[in-house]
């Protein structure tokens, strides 16, 4: 039975490729405008997955699952395609066609009105094709392709209201500054591929554990990938796409934020964790970008007033959590914090969805109240808010707790620290968005008037998520049964032992004060928030403005445009106009010196021969006279000639 | 007894003076007569040269004979291409007769 699932784990990645054009070019014909086959083909594959993952806490299946067939060949290189099965994918693949399909099927509901239906539900289909294919496969080429893949279909999905500029726009920004980080990951598969000669994760991972790779390399090769999870991922200084990526539909956001796209990069460092786990230059790199990803967006995620836009700050502030928890815990820290952030953000991003649905504005400060119109939106959410601040026992408080216990121990202070602080400042713009969405008084009477209960389709999924969200961090922690899944806990020998328990509690003090303190600013007023406004304007504006970073990329953008106009000038000018036109001039007078030669000497040489042709034909018909006496005179002569030759030798 | 060298001198005169006269005159009468001049040469050295060193036999004569008689015989064909040629040329001139120019 295991076998047999195991085997036909290819087909998880196969059904959502197949229902792309099936949906793209049948879903007009089809009941639900084609989203009736991305969702049975979502829900086969998270039967199946479920299935495998089951399985897996239950071990009796034969971990890793290898399986492939020859694809490219060159010289003596191979590189196979095919799969790679262990506990890590089966995690993935879970949490993929978990929130894929709740997505697809509350996107029936929130999508309803759309006229581009069809082509939504054929991108939805494609886009988790191919991080399902990303986290089944079994080498770093595949696995590249399929990260592009990803990167093609956010790209579609973000800027899929193309009408609008802002989205349109968004769609490149997304595209291009993740194949900024691309090009990281491609210069790390050309560097591990020159030194080790194969793709193949279970390959490159028995080589480095034999030591086979010098250590310079490994951290090129480590800090270069890292780089690519940086796009993909979202960290600082390369997250500037995230929040324009808000463009998109709302379930196309819990879709990118929880399980498909930012996932991959963190995916990938769990991944090949065994060459950044081989260098501590690149864990220490890696933690302390993670670190710093995490407070500067918990930061900006203060101020924004758009809902969607405060989620994705604290997205990648979550994102930035699971990168230094990879690095100071390693994968079974990391991924179980995306595990369980996956739920409770795609529930908080639903949630959202549900509330924009019914007051159709993004502005928190046009809401207010809604817990009275919208009970099952507000229950939702608000678990979602308490998980993700960390609240005991939901699923946040573990995998958040997980991580900074992990730093601590790591002997990593400043990471702890700045993660720790962290945490409280989630808890502060969480409560913010709740207290100012759900509770206090409504500030906008029309849209008040009007919310009201989203349909099935969307309340399910998000009661769904919610069970999630509450059980999965305190199941899979008291069960020991994550390290199951994703072994690999790094154990450090030096660093501050503190007790699950201390680290526990602290945090939760942390994230109790945070909340405090926003429900005192926005609900209880004890401090205005319009004086603390007035007092932090500076700091405001700066955090508004996300701290400089779009500047600085927009800067780089004019710099590297300024750059590219003064080569071109340069190419023009000095190339074409000095080198290139020079070399023309000297080509033409060489051309025009020739063709004189040619007509002056060559030619005349030419006519000589046949003037001289002309000339010894006119000497020889001169002797053809036509009369017999000349011939006969001829034979004389000759006759005369050949006997004085014979007789006077 | 005469000797052979002088009959060959004056046949070869004879000759000579055919091949001159066959070269050179304009009338074409004449360039046939000195073709039978040429012709009388060698039958002059036919009977000489039979009479001088076989006197016993008269094969030289009898080839001279011979030859005289196929002589004949062309001077007639040759006359008869003279008087078509006088027919449609209207004169015996052979620098006339040159069709064969190239």
């Amino acid at each position: 039975m295991g076998e047999l699932l195991l085997a036909l784990t290819p087909g998880i990645f196969v059904i959502p490729v197949l229902a792309f054009p099936a949906i793209l070019f049948l879903g007009g014909k089809l009941p639900c405008r084609g989203a009736s086959i991305g969702i049975v083909g979502m829900g086969i594959c998270l039967a199946a997955s479920t299935a495998l993952l089951v399985m897996a806490l239950m071990q009796t299946l034969h971990l890793p699952y290898a399986w492939n067939f020859p694809w490219i060949r060159f010289g003596m290189f191979e590189v196979p395609m095919g799969v790679y099965v262990d506990g890590l994918s089966i995690v993935m693949l879970f949490v993929i066609t978990l929130v894929s399909l709740l997505v697809q099927v509350y996107s029936l509901g929130y999508m309803h009105d759309e006229p581009r239906f069809t082509r939504y539900y054929a991108f939805l289909s494609l886009f988790t094709a191919s991080m399902l294919g990303l986290v089944i496969a079994d080498n770093l080429l595949v696995i590249f392709a399929c990260w592009e893949l990803v990167g093609l279909c956010s790209y579609f999905l973000i800027g899929f209201y193309f009408e609008k500029p802002e989205a349109a726009q968004a769609g490149k920004k997304a595209f291009i500054t993740t194949k900024l980080g691309d090009l990281g990951f491609l210069l790390g598969l050309f560097v591990i591929f020159s030194a080790s000669g194969t793709f193949s994760v279970a390959h490159l991972e028995d080589m480095v554990k034999a030591g086979f790779i010098p250590l310079g390399v490994l951290t090129t090769v480590a800090i270069l990938l890292f780089i690519g999870a940086m796009g993909k991922s979202a960290q600082v200084p390369l997250f500037v796409w995230l929040p324009d990526a808000m463009e998109g539909p709302t379930p196309v956001s819990a879709l990118i934020h929880a399980a498909t796209m930012v996932a991959a990069g963190i995916f990938l460092v769990a991944r090949v964790f065994f060459i950044f786990e081989a260098s501590h230059t690149a864990l220490a790199v890696v933690a302390g970008f993670g670190a710093a990803t995490a407070i500067l967006a918990a930061l900006m995620g203060m101020v924004p007033e758009d809902i969607k836009r405060v989620l994705a700050f604290s997205t990648i502030s979550q994102l930035g959590y699971m990168m230094a928890g990879l690095a100071v815990g390693g994968p079974e820290v990391g991924i179980f914090h995306l595990t369980t952030h996956a739920m409770f953000k795609a529930l908080l991003f639903l949630g959202a969805g549900s509330v924009i649905h019914a007051v159709h504005t993004n502005d928190i400060w046009k809401m207010g109240a809604l817990s009275a119109k919208m009970p099952i939106t507000f229950a939702t959410f608000a678990i979602g808010v308490f998980a993700l601040c960390g609240v005991f026992p939901l699923s946040g408080f573990f995998s958040k707790d997980e991580i900074i216990h992990a730093a601590f121990a790591a002997g990593n202070l400043p990471v702890a620290v700045t993660l720790s602080i962290t945490s409280g400042l989630t808890a502060f713009y969480m409560m913010r968005v709740l207290v100012l969405v759900f509770l206090g008084e409504n500030r906008d009477k029309h849209s008040y008037a009007h919310a009201h209960e989203s349909g099935a389709t969307m309340t399910v999924p998000l009661v769904i998520l919610s069970v999630f969200a509450v059980f999965l961090g305190a199941g899979m922690t008291l069960g020991h049964l994550f390290e199951r899944l994703v072994p690999g806990r790094l154990v450090h020998e030096s660093g501050s032992h503190m007790t699950t328990l201390t680290v526990a509690l602290m945090t939760s003090a942390i994230a109790f004060t945070g909340m405090g303190s926003a429900w005192a600013v926005y609900k209880s007023k004890i401090v205005s928030h319009e004086k603390l406004y007035m007092v932090l304007n500076p700091v405001w504006h700066a955090l508004y403005a996300r701290l400089g970073f779009d500047h600085f990329w927009l800067f780089l953008v004019r710099l590297s445009d300024k750059l590219a106009v003064a080569v071109a000038w340069f190419d023009f000018e000095v190339f074409d106009q000095m080198f290139i036109d020079c070399f023309g001039a000297l080509t033409v007078w060489w051309a025009r010196l020739s063709a004189w030669i040619d007509d002056n000497l060559v030619d005349p040489l030419v006519d000589l021969q046949g003037k001289f042709a002309l000339l010894a034909g006119a000497l020889a018909r001169s002797t053809v006279t036509g009369l017999a006496q000349n011939y006969l005179l001829y034979v004389v002569l000759g006759v005369g000639f050949i006997l004085t030759l014979r007789f006077y030798p | 007894m005469i000797p052979l060298s002088y009959i060959f001198i004056f046949s070869s005169l004879l000759f000579v003076i055919g091949v001159f006269g066959a070269i050179s005159r304009r009338n074409i009468i004449t360039v046939l007569m000195s073709i039978e001049l040429m012709f009388n040469a060698a039958n002059v050295n036919l009977v000489a040269v039979n009479r001088i060193m076989h006197p016993a036999d008269a094969v030289g004569q009898v080839l001279a004979l011979f030859a005289m008689t196929v002589a004949t015989a062309e001077v007639v064909v040759g006359l008869a291409l003279v008087l078509a040629i006088y027919r449609k040329f209207d004169n015996v001139f052979v620098e006339r007769f040159n069709l064969l120019r190239g």
